[in-house]
C-alpha cells in the first residue's frame, strides 16, 4: 500500500507522466504547476510526500520550500533540481529537503525514495537525522561531505560502504547490530551487500577510527552476535 | 577650460616639471644652506655683495678676512646659484650633500608617484580573474585621475573589465538556461520510456543513449560554471584516495591503492572529483588502474597509473584542453566526453596544485598531483 503524492513542476508532461508512473506504483498522486496551486491541494488533504520542482515560474521551489517549514505538520519533501553538485544539496538539505535528485532522474529510484521518505515520516523519525555534524568521542562525523575529522581538524574521507555503516552506527549507539541487520541498513542500490562485505567494511572504518580489532573502543564486536556501537553521539 | 588644461597634462611634462623644480629646489636650498652657514643668520646678502672691493682705497683683492673670494680677479666672482670652488671643505660639503638628498628625494618621490598607477593598473589586473571566476564585480580604476596616460589606460582597461565581465554573465545565463532547458526534455523523454509502450531491447539502447547526453551535459556545465566558493580545510589524501579506490572497486572495477597518510589542504569534495575523473579515466583507457600517494622532501604527490596505450608525447599538452581527444585509441567508442582531464586540471589548480601527465617508460600514463 503506497500513498498520497503531491507532485509539483511546472511542466505538463512530466506532471502527466509522472502521475501515470507513480499511479502504476499504487500511489495517489495529484499534481500542481505552481506554488498557488501547491497551496490551493495542500488546503483539500495532506499527502504524504511532496515531490518538488527547484525551478518554477513565480514563487520558485526554495521559496516554497521555505514556507512549507514554517508550516505545522508539513509532509516530507523530495526536491528536484537541476543538477546534482553539492552546492544544491547543501542548499537544498540545509533548508530543509528532506531528500533531492537530480534531473533527469531514474524513475525507479524517484519511487524508492519515495518510500523511504513515507516510512520516515511515519515513524516520525527525530530530528537528528537530518544534522549535518554529529560529534563521538574524538571524532566529527560530517554526513553531508562524507567525512570524519579528527581531533585537528583533518578531514578523513569514507568510501561509501563505511558511510553507510557508520551511519547506521550513530542512529543506533549503543545497541547490539546483527550483521543481517546491518545488511538490510546499508542497502545501496546497484551494489551487493552481504556478510563478507560488512565485515570487509567493518574493519577498514575501524582502521580509520584508529581501532583495532583486539582493543577496539567504539565499534565492538559482539561474539556470535554482531556489532555494537559504543560512544555518546550527540549534534554539534 | 579644465579640459584643455587637463589634455595638457601628459607624463611628459610633469616629469618635465618636476625635474626642473628639484634641480632648481636643489641649487637654492643648498646656496642658501651654504650663505647660512658662513655669515650666520639674516646675513645671506653679503655673500652676493661683492666682496673684493675696498671703498676706502679703491685697491682691489685686499684679502678678505674670511677668506671668501679672496685673491681672485672680478671676472671670476662667484655669481648665484653656483659657488665657488675656493668655499671651505665644510661648505662644500654641505653644498653638495644638500643637492644630493634634494635630488634623490625628488627622484624617490617622483618614481613612486610614476609607478602608482602602473602598480594599480596590476593590482586591478590581477584582482580581474578571480573576480570573474567567482562571479564578483570586476575591478574598477579611477578615470578621473593622474595623468592623461594613466586616464587613457583606466579607462581602456575599466572598459575591457565590463566587457568580459558581460561575457561571463551572459555564459552563465546560457549554461543555466542550457542546463534546464536540456534536463527537463530529457527528464519528459524518461518518463516516456518508461510509461509508454516501448519495445525492451529499443528502451534499453535509449536509455543509455539519455545518460551518455546526460553525462556531457553535466561535464559541460561543469567546466564553464563559475568556481564554486568551497571552504579549503586539511584532509587526508589516502583516506580521500582510498575511498574512491573502494567505492570503485565495490562495483567491480580493477583498482589499488597504497600509501601513508598524508595530510594536504585542499576541497575535499573538489579533489574526490579529481581522483574520480583521474581514475576514470585509467580505468576506460587501460581496465586498471593503481593509485598511490607519496611524501617525499615535503612535497605530496598522488600519482594514478595505468598499463593502457598512453598518450604520445606530441599530445600530451593537447588533451589537457576542452574537447580534445585523441585518434585512435581515445575516441568516442569508449565514452569519454572529452573533458574529463580538463575538469580535473581546473580543478586541482584551483587547489594550488599541479597536475602532471608523462607516459611511463614500462607504457602506460602517469598521472601525478603535485601538492
Amino acid at each position: 500500500m503506497s500513498g498520497h503524492c503531491l507532485v509539483v513542476d511546472d511542466d505538463a508532461e512530466i506532471r502527466t507522466s509522472l502521475t501515470a508512473y507513480l499511479q502504476g506504483f499504487g500511489w495517489q498522486v495529484s499534481a500542481a504547476a505552481d506554488g498557488q496551486a501547491m497551496r490551493q491541494l495542500l488546503g483539500l488533504a495532506r499527502p504524504d510526500v511532496i515531490v518538488l520542482d527547484l525551478m518554477l515560474p513565480g514563487e520558485d521551489g526554495l521559496a516554497l520550500l521555505r514556507w512549507l517549514g514554517t508550516q505545522a505538520d508539513a509532509p516530507p519533501v523530495l526536491m528536484l533540481t537541476a543538477r546534482g553538485d553539492t552546492m544544491s544539496r547543501v542548499v537544498g538539505l540545509e533548508l530543509g529537503a528532506d531528500d533531492y535528485l537530480a534531473k533527469p532522474f531514474e524513475p525507479r529510484e524517484l519511487v524508492a525514495r519515495l518510500q523511504a521518505l513515507r516510512r520516515r515520516s511515519h515513524k516520525g523519525q527525530a530530528a537528528q537525522d537530518d544534522t549535518r555534524l554529529l560529534r563521538f568521542g574524538r571524532w566529527r562525523f560530517d554526513r553531508l561531505t562524507r567525512q570524519l575529522i579528527n581531533a585537528d581538524d583533518v578531514g578523513i574521507a569514507l568510501s561509501s560502504a563505511e558511510f553507510r555503516l557508520l551511519a547506521a552506527f550513530v542512529q543506533r549507539p549503543g545497541r547490539v547490530l546483527t550483521r543481517d541487520q546491518l545488511i538490510e541498513l546499508t542497502r545501496a542500490p546497484g551494489v551487493e551487500v552481504n556478510d563478507r562485505s560488512i565485515d570487509l567494511a567493518v574493519s577498514r572504518l575501524r582502521a580509520k577510527l584508529g581501532d583495532t580489532a583486539r582493543e577496539p573502543s567504539l565499534i565492538r564486536t559482539v561474539r556470535g552476535e554482531g556489532y555494537l556501537f559504543d560512544a555518546e553521539v550527540s549534534p554539534c | 577650460m579644465l579640459k584643455r588644461l587637463k589634455s595638457w597634462d601628459g607624463l611628459g611634462l610633469r616629469l618635465f616639471l618636476l625635474m626642473w623644480a628639484a634641480l632648481a629646489l636643489s641649487h637654492l636650498a643648498a646656496w642658501s644652506l651654504v650663505a647660512l652657514s658662513l655669515h650666520g643668520p639674516g646675513s645671506a646678502e653679503p655673500v652676493r655683495r661683492p666682496p673684493a672691493l675696498h671703498a676706502d682705497s679703491g685697491r682691489p683683492m685686499s684679502p678678505s678676512p674670511d677668506g671668501f673670494g679672496s685673491a681672485r680677479p672680478p671676472l671670476r666672482m662667484p655669481t648665484f646659484p653656483s659657488l665657488p670652488p675656493e668655499l671651505p671643505w665644510r661648505a662644500g660639503l654641505i653644498d653638495y650633500g644638500v643637492r644630493l638628498a634634494l635630488i634623490a628625494l625628488a627622484a624617490w618621490w617622483g618614481s613612486r608617484w610614476l609607478a602608482g598607477p602602473v602598480r594599480r593598473l596590476v593590482s586591478a589586473a590581477q584582482q580581474l580573474t578571480p573576480a570573474l571566476a567567482h562571479g564578483r564585480p570586476a575591478p574598477v580604476l579611477a578615470e578621473d585621475q593622474g595623468t592623461r596616460e594613466v586616464r587613457d589606460a583606466a579607462a581602456v582597461f575599466n572598459r575591457m573589465a565590463a566587457e568580459l565581465s558581460g561575457q561571463f554573465e551572459e555564459r552563465g545565463l546560457m549554461i543555466a538556461a542550457i542546463s534546464h532547458d536540456l534536463r527537463t526534455p530529457l527528464t519528459r523523454m524518461r518518463l516516456r520510456l518508461e510509461t509508454g509502450e516501448v519495445e525492451a531491447r529499443v528502451r534499453e539502447r535509449c536509455i543509455d543513449d539519455l545518460r551518455e547526453m546526460n553525462r556531457l551535459v553535466e561535464s559541460v556545465i561543469e567546466v564553464f560554471r563559475p568556481a564554486e566558493l568551497a571552504e579549503s580545510q586539511r584532509v587526508d589524501l589516502s583516506a580521500l584516495a582510498q575511498s574512491a579506490v573502494d567505492d570503485l572497486a565495490e562495483t567491480g572495477a580493477n583498482v589499488s591503492f597504497v600509501g601513508p597518510p598524508a595530510v594536504v589542504l585542499a576541497d575535499p569534495v573538489a579533489l574526490r572529483r579529481v581522483v574520480d575523473n583521474l581514475v576514470g579515466n585509467a580505468l576506460r583507457y587501460a581496465g586498471s588502474a593503481r593509485v598511490s600517494v607519496t611524501l617525499s622532501a615535503g612535497v605530496t604527490r598522488l600519482l594514478v597509473e595505468d598499463d593502457g596505450p598512453g598518450i604520445p608525447e606530441a599530445e600530451l599538452e593537447r588533451v589537457r584542453q576542452p574537447f580534445r581527444r585523441i585518434e585512435g585509441s581515445r575516441n568516442r567508442e569508449t565514452g569519454g566526453t572529452g573533458l574529463g582531464l580538463y575538469i580535473a586540471q581546473q580543478l586541482v589548480r584551483r587547489q594550488g596544485a599541479v597536475l602532471v601527465l608523462s607516459n611511463r617508460l614500462e607504457g602506460g600514463l602517469r598521472a601525478e598531483v603535485v601538492f
